[in-house]
């Protein structure tokens, strides 16, 4: 039972991750009907570029945690700038002729290009990324959480609430859901909605590079840390629906929940299999998602 | 306020608007009138940059707005209700009055006092003051078509352009719609009213244009093309 409990807390953890990384998928879908397949890589070189931060910052005699407080701006900033530069590189001009297929490739093609990048840079090794909290593990009841483990879950939270109350309650946010809503009509009340498209890039790329360095701490870091998270990120955003930011966190949570269990109970070897079965499951079922709403595309 | 001088638009290579020359005087409404397919919707599009134009020059003022894109031309003060209201559906009523008047709260045009203009648009419209808080979507064709022209009227437009505002409503709302642009008019709204109901349009308007197939064929004062024979036996449902 204990173990139980155990393998729920920790899968609970990676599945915020996840969530967050799906997020991300969400934002440019939502305002583009395209998406970043190199979001892994957005995640990768955000944690990479955090760690040569953080290290310099901690090279300044700053403390761990200070130094990682220090270092979140950095690399959101940093993120924004890689999904601008993703958006502009590989999708504005796809979504300008309207042509289905043209986004996929360019941003698979720029994730391929980041992660040689990434590993010129920093080497094909996985490196130790500092932690700003402290790593024995408390004890709550039955179970055992890293400090860090916590902090994800609520740094995780923390940016989705922020990133709706900015939609909800800004006239810029506002101007985000217009685009989603509809494009031409948010054209009409002098949005330009091109922007608004770079932005969610730059915001998806952000929320990346955030989950990056939030997950940093307890994994390692390195130029391969991103493929998978990017793949199990996807299917968490299939498995929840691209519409919706509960079901993104419910599925998050359902794919590192199964993950765990799978791992311990059934295999290690099978810890991927319960995931993108429920994937298979959800596509032939419900395609829109869990908690996707249909919708009727206008041709 | 607005001139349109040999406009010729289209879709792809689809030439659909060959060669319009329109002009509306401040205060005025001018009716554009014709059959389906005619080019009504599309003559709107090409206005307000949804499409661009081929050829011709669109003056708004005295400002050249052919070739500027759609977020542009309404910064510059025209304003476009478009055809199927296309409301923010998940977005409030409030919410989509509030983006109506975007270019004013983000500085590009001049700010005045939005919310007092919101409350305006609610004693305009009372049904949607009593759903101010509830989302576009849920709201009836009548209601989303006032929240439509509400939002567009939000930007303190120079030239509102309103595409089929009677479409699909119900006899009674399509009253309700002629009443608000009567108010409209009243007020020196300078409008562009493109409608299917012919009869109607001409009653309300100073000036009308006859559209057929992307070619004007006829134009005059309102209530002169209102007793032309010859319009009156192609658009007026009354054939002698």
């Amino acid at each position: 039972m204990d173990i139980l409990a155990q393998l729920v807390v920790s899968g609970i953890t990676v599945g915020m991750i996840y969530a967050v990384i799906a997020f991300g998928y969400q934002l440019t879908f939502a305002t583009s009907e395209t998406l970043n397949f190199g979001q892994g890589e957005a995640l990768m070189v955000g944690a990479l570029v955090g760690l040569t931060t953080i290290n310099f910052l901690i090279g300044l005699n700053l403390g761990t945690l200070s130094a990682y407080l220090l270092m979140l701006p950095v690399i959101m900033a940093f993120g924004l700038l890689q999904g601008s530069i993703v958006e502009f590189l590989g999708v504005r001009k796809a979504i300008a002729i309207k042509s289905e297929a043209g986004w996929i490739m360019a941003t698979i093609a720029i994730g391929i290009i980041i992660k040689n990048l990434a590993e010129n840079i920093w080497g094909r090794d996985a490196l130790k990324f500092p932690s700003p909290l402290a790593e024995a593990s408390l004890q709550i009841g039955p179970v055992r959480i890293q400090p860090m483990e916590i902090a994800i879950v609520v740094g995780a939270l923390l940016l989705m609430l922020a990133v709706e109350l900015f939609n909800r309650r800004s006239i810029y946010g506002k101007a985000v859901v217009a685009t989603a809503n509809d494009r031409d009509a948010a054209g009409l009340m002098g949005i330009n909605t091109k922007s608004v498209i770079t932005f969610s890039y730059a915001l998806s790329s952000m929320a990346a590079a955030f989950a990056g360095v939030l997950v940093a701490p307890i994994t390692l870091t390195g130029a391969s840390m991103g493929a998978v998270l990017g793949l199990k990120a996807f299917a968490v955003a299939i498995i929840g629906g691209l519409s919706s930011g509960i079901g993104l966190i419910v599925g998050g949570l359902i794919l590192g929940i199964t993950e765990n269990l799978t791992g311990y109970y059934i295999s290690s070897g099978y810890k991927d299999v319960p995931g993108l079965v429920l994937l298979l499951l959800v596509l032939s079922l419900k395609p829109s998602g869990l908690f996707g709403k249909a919708t009727i595309k206008k041709v | 306020m607005l001139e349109v001088t040999n406009l010729s638009a289209g879709y792809g290579k689809v030439e659909v608007l060959h060669g319009l020359s329109i002009r509306i005087k401040p205060g005025q409404l001018v009716t554009l009138i014709g059959s389906n397919g005619a080019g009504k919707t599309t003559t709107l599009r090409a206005l307000s940059g949804m499409i661009q134009p081929t050829a011709g020059s669109i003056k708004l003022r005295d400002t050249e707005i052919a070739g500027l894109n759609t977020h542009q031309v309404t910064k510059l003060g025209l304003a476009h209700s478009p055809e199927g209201r296309r409301v923010f559906s998940t977005l409030s009523v409030r919410d989509n009055l509030e983006l109506g008047a975007f270019p004013r709260l983000t500085g590009a045009r001049p700010k005045g006092d939005v919310q007092a203009d919101i409350k305006r648009m609610f004693d305009m419209f009372p049904r949607l003051g009593e759903r101010r808080d509830q989302l576009a979507g849920t709201l009836s064709g009548g209601e989303q078509q006032m929240l439509a022209m509400g939002r567009a009227l939000m930007l303190n437009p120079d030239v509102l352009l309103l595409d089929e505002p009677s479409m699909g409503l119900a006899p009674k709302l399509v009253e309700d719609v002629f009443k608000t642009i009567r108010t409209l008019k009243q007020a020196k709204t300078t409008m562009l009213l493109v409608e299917q109901f012919a009869a109607a349009a001409l009653d309300v308007a100073d000036y009308g244009y006859v559209l057929e197939n992307g070619r004007l064929s006829t134009e005059g004062e309102a209530s002169k093309l209102r007793d032309d024979p010859a319009v009156k036996a192609a658009y007026l449902g009354q054939a002698h």
